[in-house]
């Protein structure tokens, strides 16, 4: 059925797609409008800050003049004080018809001399001894070095140079300018385009890109991650040793961030309401509101105990595979080899496959992970692991056919792992994931 | 007059292709003036459904402009073919869905658009059940 411009598209399960048009010419509009924004930023700065400068140091004539008297001005403002050095000077400067015009005139750098009624911040100084030091450079009566603005006589200098942080001034607007440009030129090209078109030259572009995607591997099988990681690392008694998904250092080392950060912020608070119930003026209010806090705080405190049981206690587990990628109804080997000093209630090794559906609930991107396979692969219980001697064993396995291969799109994945997990006595359970790369059984040669 | 509608049949009135395969199919519009068309856009491409947010690709892509000096009639069937890749497979997961489809969209005057599709299979991976 024919339709014209809509507010709204299709409705998508229980979530509304807004309007592709409005949504492009709101994106447009945004972008645009950044863009705008960086433009007369960037004339701004440069007219008020950039030229200015520029014309001391090219265009203001040298000439001396005379202190006559110094101080050190205070502005308010709402961050606190600021200051600026404020120097007095006379000087004569001849004028064409060869009269001597006489200047009096407040000054030290160009900020200063075109902000007389000292309106601008930026002409002042955050310290009072910074500026205190510089008025202190100059001595009443005695003669100096200074240069004036021959097209207004009246603006005169006694510093010249660049100010460096004038530069990062311009990162403002040059920010604003690029991130606006180029969304910018972004849609612009999209524009009265369908979705198809678009995603249709997105592709092309990313064909062309030789660095971009997975080069023929990405041709040859679209969307299917090529595994390069997986086949980098050569294997001791198999083809390939597989990385493995999370180390159990990281993990540490991000539950001990976790830990720190939470707790140490917590313990300040938990300090104040202590010190308060010690001194017998009791805030129940920030007590009973720091409960939820501190339970967290020990929850993250357990989870990083048993990181640290899981990293020292438990050895490393090696996994390595006789052929990668797999295929379905593919027959393959895999080695394991797990080190430590345990007794180990159950050792096992699965192949699971895992879906990943990423969405944005209001601004926030969540991910839900959904497990829609598993076969287990070797079994083992009741045995001993010795300090120096791992265990280790090696299986057979089929992957079944027909299944899904693994799948890779920016919010949808299909993912593949070989999982080894653990229960030793007196340890925590463990569990190690080994991500493998499954392809479809036919193929056919690439085409453009 | 009845509204239009876009028709699009594959040959052989495949349903499921294996990868590598050809689709073939035409598509046809039914009671839509020559004169009202702008242009037509047939894409081939697989589309993401389920609990993420979509993901879309699109693997052949066909746009004809009548500002081009093509004849745009709508009348006549109008063939498409290509060479399915390998991957992405058609699925019925769980959370994620995966489907393949020819779509068919025609730009009309004062800014309508006409729009149909078609799904087919790529694949035969069978739809996944919950684990126990």
């Amino acid at each position: 059925m024919a339709r014209s411009f809509r507010w709204y598209d299709k409705k998508r399960g229980h979530r509304r797609t807004g309007s592709t048009t409005l949504g492009r010419a709101g994106e447009l509009a945004f972008f645009a409008f950044l863009c705008l924004l960086g433009g007369v930023g960037m004339v701004v700065v440069f007219k008020l800050l950039i030229v200015p400068q520029w014309r001391v140091n090219r265009e203001f004539r040298e000439h001396t003049c005379i202190v006559l008297d110094t101080h050190v001005r205070e502005k308010e403002q709402d961050e606190g004080t600021v200051y600026r050095p404020e120097i007095k000077i006379e000087y004569r400067i001849q004028t064409a018809e060869n009269q001597d015009d006489n200047y009096v005139a407040w000054t030290y750098n160009i900020a200063t001399a075109l902000d007389s009624d000292a309106q601008n911040a930026y002409s002042f100084l955050p310290g009072k001894e910074e500026a205190a030091a510089i008025a202190d450079r100059f001595h009443k009566q005695q003669q100096y070095p200074c240069w004036y603005d021959p097209a207004d006589p009246k603006i005169v200098v006694l510093e010249r140079g660049y100010a460096w942080w004038l530069w990062l001034v311009f990162l403002v607007p040059a920010s604003f300018l690029l991130i606006g440009g180029g969304g910018l030129v972004y849609a612009v090209l999209h524009w009265g385009k369908s979705a198809e078109h678009s995603a249709a030259i997105a592709q092309r572009a990313r064909h062309r890109d030789l660095f971009g995607g997975n080069g023929r591997g990405e041709r040859m099988f679209p969307h299917i991650p090529d595994g390069a990681d997986i086949t980098s690392s050569p294997g001791t008694r198999l083809q390939f040793r597989l990385p493995i998904g999370t180390s159990p250092g990281w993990a540490l080392f991000g539950t001990m961030l976790a830990c720190t950060v939470w707790n140490g912020i917590v313990v300040v608070f938990a300090a104040v309401a202590v010190s308060g119930h010690l001194d017998g003026r009791p805030d129940w209010f920030l007590t009973m509101f720091l409960i939820p806090f501190l339970a967290v705080g020990v929850f993250l405190l357990v989870l990083f105990v048993r990181q640290i049981l899981i990293a020292t206690g438990i050895g490393p587990t090696l996994v390595e595979i006789s052929d990668h990628p797999l295929l379905p109804g593919g027959q393959y080997r895999l080695f394991l080899s797990q080190s430590g000093r345990l007794k180990m209630s159950s050792l096992a090794v699965g192949l699971i496959c895992e879906e990943s559906a990423t969405y944005r609930q209001g601004t926030d991107a969540r991910t839900e992970t959904r497990s829609v396979f598993r076969q287990e692969l070797f079994r083992r219980e009741g045995f001993e692991i010795r300090h120096g001697v791992p265990f280790e064993t090696e299986c057979a396995f089929a992957v079944p056919d027909p299944v899904m291969h693994s799948f890779r799109a920016n919010h949808n994945e299909i993912r593949w792992k070989v999982v080894v997990e653990g229960a030793a006595a007196g340890w925590p359970e463990f569990r190690r994931t080994f991500s493998v790369i499954i392809r479809p059984a036919e193929e056919s040669p690439p085409h453009e | 007059m009845s509204e239009p509608a876009v028709t699009i049949r594959f040959d052989g009135n495949g349903r499921t292709y294996r990868p590598g395969e050809t689709l073939a199919g035409e598509y046809r519009f039914e009671s839509l003036p020559a004169a009202e068309v702008k242009a037509v856009e047939v894409s081939v491409l697989w589309f993401t459904e389920g609990k993420g947010d979509e993901d879309m690709a699109v693997h052949a892509f066909w746009r004809l402009n009548a500002e081009d000096g093509t004849t745009l009639d709508p009348s006549q069937p109008q063939h498409f073919n290509t060479v399915l890749p390998n991957s992405p497979l058609s699925y019925e997961g769980l959370i994620v869905k995966l489907r393949w489809c020819v779509r068919v969209r025609a730009f009309l005057h004062r800014n309508k658009e006409l729009f149909g599709q078609k799904t087919f299979r790529l694949g035969d991976v069978p739809a996944v059940k919950a684990l126990p």
